[in-house]
């Protein structure tokens, strides 16, 4: 009897493993093996066709922090991150809670407010590009009629990742509007109803009600957009190509630009765990977090 | 019934995917040798590049040429890289002058000079300072093919609203600087542009007899320091920190569209005066609606135009092709460079002819007659004295150098300081420089 289910349950983890055979293959392919190449490579001096020469230990890390361009990335990636995703969450919400109101024609704004979702960046980025043309585009009018001083977006160190922190945004906000209203639609209606006859002001309905039961999307969307943001590569190639001086040069820029360009992949790699080291970081800081709440709910 | 469409739908796919394969197998079987070009020619200039290979593959029957466009030179190299030396490698690819460094060390292709000896070819027909750029040690590694120079262009009719006279043929900063004040007098608003582009300042350099790098501009042996911290080099950039700060000097920016918009800025009339290549020609002529007036690089006041260093790119042979393939190959290479093809090829795209035959070519002759302004980039290259300067670096950490000098030239713009600029950028490119052989083992 013991023997026969000892079998079974033998055969079921074989059936088990032979099920998950094929995503393991796929992703140990695609995903673990690049991952250690790129652990491996960050250790190695590499010559210009990439392939290792000599181990060098941790030379690839010191070199790159004591670099001015690399701790100017380092640091702007963090700025850049902080702000497009904080700004991205608050305009989606405001918007998705202005767009979830119950008036005529109201989805003719959800489609609007939405739209971002279809440009993809390389369209997006060169309307921006247009936009910040320091001659005829939009803000170069705007600041004219205002008789305000004129500021050149894309070669200001100051404005340009100012700059491409808007394109972003911009670009973000469809995405996040939409997850954001739907979570918002799915609170029950009674709650509110409670709340009124309570006479709840605005703010504390949106206190008590609105954000906390939204909070679990909250927590989706930022670490999507979070992860995003540290993604970013098509509108400073478009807008800046990182420049000026490195102001806008972000982490996954750099990189690109020192193995694709510059032919330094051991310098690149060495970049690529920093950045991992981060995002994984962020990551769990934020299940950390999340977990934490989810324990405080269920106490209450 | 629709379940059986769907069924024989996904058969008639798999059945399809299953023989289409073998279809080109059997193409590329047929008698003709089939020789793979890689470029990265785009737009007008793509047209043009196939219609040089349809031409070759309609004169003989021997040969067939096939176009693969990688993308652009930056993207097509890495391609190229991870594939050299195997038989994968197309057996023809065409690179862009600043990768020459790096492919003649790579190990992965045959220099054009043992393909020159062994069919007994001449290059005494190619332009010479052409030549000399993909010259390293009395060897030629690639055949010129797309080459071009910068020069300045400047709107003619808005000088003439202005009051300005022309600019002569080769120019000071000083008399650019003072047509584009005048220009912002008589209209408001700056009408010059200097790209922050790192090309555009080794070719200010060179066109002042300076090299960017030390051992004769890395040609003698390899370059182990930048040298470009000097007298010439605070001239370019003292010459544009004039400008911004008299408020007429247009920045574009960085961005990888900055030298598209500057150029539709020429052309729709937003600015007046701009440095660009001489391949843009073809495309300002077509859009501008006012006279154009072209005129050498400019040079600081007292001194002589050295001339400058020719950009664009080459075609590099494979190594390790057959001697059948490679015969082929060179056999395209000939009838790409000849007089007839390469005088087509500048009246399509307005890059140089690289054969000197060409401009006998009534052709060319005709176009020159009908737009003079073509003559002046032609000029420039032929008054260009040779020496290090105008023969250009050979350097592998080109691309980092451009990186480093443009900073410069943007910082300068914003403001910042010329003479710790140029320190900065200078030390920046010979730790570069140093990186770049430690890991060619040089």
């Amino acid at each position: 009897m013991k023997k026969a289910s000892n079998l079974k349950f033998r055969n079921e983890s074989a059936l088990g493993w032979l099920l998950l055979l094929p995503s393991f293959i796929i992703l140990g392919i695609f995903v673990f093996y690049p991952m250690l190449k790129t652990f491996f490579l960050s250790t190695q001096l590499t010559d210009l066709m990439g392939n290792p020469i000599k181990f060098i230990g941790f030379k690839n890390f010191s070199n790159l922090f004591t670099s001015d361009s690399f701790m100017t990335s380092f640091t702007i990636t963090l700025i850049f991150v902080f702000f497009s995703t904080l700004l991205t969450l608050v305009m989606a919400y405001l918007m998705a809670m202005s767009a979830s109101q119950k008036i005529m024609g109201i989805a003719v704004f959800r489609t609007m407010f939405s739209s971002t979702m279809g440009v993809s960046v390389t369209v997006a980025s060169i309307l921006w590009l247009f936009m910040f043309n320091p001659q005829i585009g939009m803000f170069s009018k705007i600041l004219t009629f205002l008789h305000l001083p004129q500021i050149n977006f894309l070669s200001d160190p100051t404005w340009s990742l100012v700059a491409i922190i808007g394109t972003t945004v911009w670009m973000n906000l469809g995405f996040a509007f939409l997850i954001l209203l739907g979570a918002i639609q799915a609170i029950p209606q009674d709650l509110y109803q409670v709340a009124d006859l309570d006479g709840a002001s605005w703010l504390m309905r949106l206190r008590k009600i609105t954000i906390p039961a939204t909070s679990p999307t909250i927590f989706f969307v930022t670490v999507v957009t979070l992860i995003n943001a540290f993604q970013t590569f098509g509108q400073v190639d478009i807008l800046t190509s990182g420049g000026p001086d490195y102001h806008t040069n972000l982490l996954v820029y750099a990189i690109y630009q020192d193995a694709f360009v510059n032919h330094s992949v051991g310098r690149a790699s060495a970049q690529s765990v920093i950045l991992t080291i981060i995002i994984m970081l962020f990551t769990m800081i934020q299940f950390y977090v999340k977990n934490r709440k989810g324990a405080n709910y269920a106490n209450e | 019934m629709f379940k059986n469409v769907a069924k024989y739908v996904a058969l008639t796919t798999i059945g399809l995917s299953a023989v289409v394969p073998m279809v080109q197998v059997h193409a590329a079987d047929s008698k003709r040798q089939n020789i793979v070009f890689w470029h990265s020619m785009t737009g007008q200039n793509q047209q043009a590049i196939e219609r040089i290979v349809n031409d070759f593959n309609a004169s003989q029957t021997k040969y067939q040429v096939t176009p693969e466009f990688q993308g652009q030179y930056v993207e097509a190299l890495p391609k190229f890289l991870s594939v050299g030396g195997t038989s994968k490698a197309p057996d023809l690819f065409q690179s862009n002058e600043i990768s020459t460094k790096q492919l003649s060390t790579s190990g992965m292709i045959e220099p054009m000079q043992t393909l020159i000896k062994k069919y007994k070819y001449s290059t005494k027909n190619l332009r010479k300072n052409i030549l000399n750029y993909y010259t390293i040690n009395g060897k030629l590694y690639s055949m010129p093919f797309n080459s071009s120079a910068p020069v300045l262009y400047y709107n003619k009719d808005a000088f003439k609203a202005a009051g300005i006279d022309d600019l002569p043929t080769s120019p000071t900063y000083e008399q650019v600087t003072a047509a584009a004040k005048k220009l912002k007098e008589k209209t408001g608003s700056a009408k010059l542009s200097i790209l922050p582009y790192g090309w555009t300042f080794e070719e200010l350099l060179a066109n002042q007899n300076q090299t960017l790098v030390n051992n004769g501009n890395g040609r003698k042996k390899t370059a182990t320091k930048a040298t470009f911290n000097n007298k010439a080099g605070k001239n370019i950039m003292n010459w544009i920190k004039t400008n911004a700060s008299a408020g007429t000097l247009v920045d574009y920016g960085t961005g990888a569209n900055a030298g598209d918009t500057e150029l539709s800025a020429f052309t729709s009339g937003q600015i007046d005066m701009f440095m660009n290549s001489s391949a843009s020609l073809g495309n300002i002529k077509k859009n501008a609606k006012f006279n154009i007036g072209v005129t050498y690089l400019p040079r600081p006041e007292g001194t002589k135009a050295n001339g400058v260093v020719i950009g664009g790119a080459s075609i590099w042979m494979s190594k390790g092709k057959s001697t059948k393939v490679q015969k082929g190959a060179f056999e395209f290479l000939k009838f790409a460079t000849s007089a007839k093809e390469q005088a087509q090829w500048s009246i399509d795209t307005g890059y140089f002819a690289v054969n000197t035959k060409s401009y006998d070519t009534k052709q060319l002759k005709d176009a020159f007659k009908e737009t003079p302004i073509l003559a002046a980039p032609v000029n420039q290259l032929k008054d260009t004295k040779i020496n290090a300067a105008s023969k250009g670096a050979l350097i592998t950490a080109m691309p980092k150098e451009r990186v480093n000098t443009q900073n410069a030239m943007e910082n300068v713009i914003n403001g910042k300081d010329v003479d710790s600029e140029l320190s900065k950028a200078e030390k920046q490119t010979t730790s570069d420089i140093k990186q770049a052989n430690e890991q060619a083992g040089e």
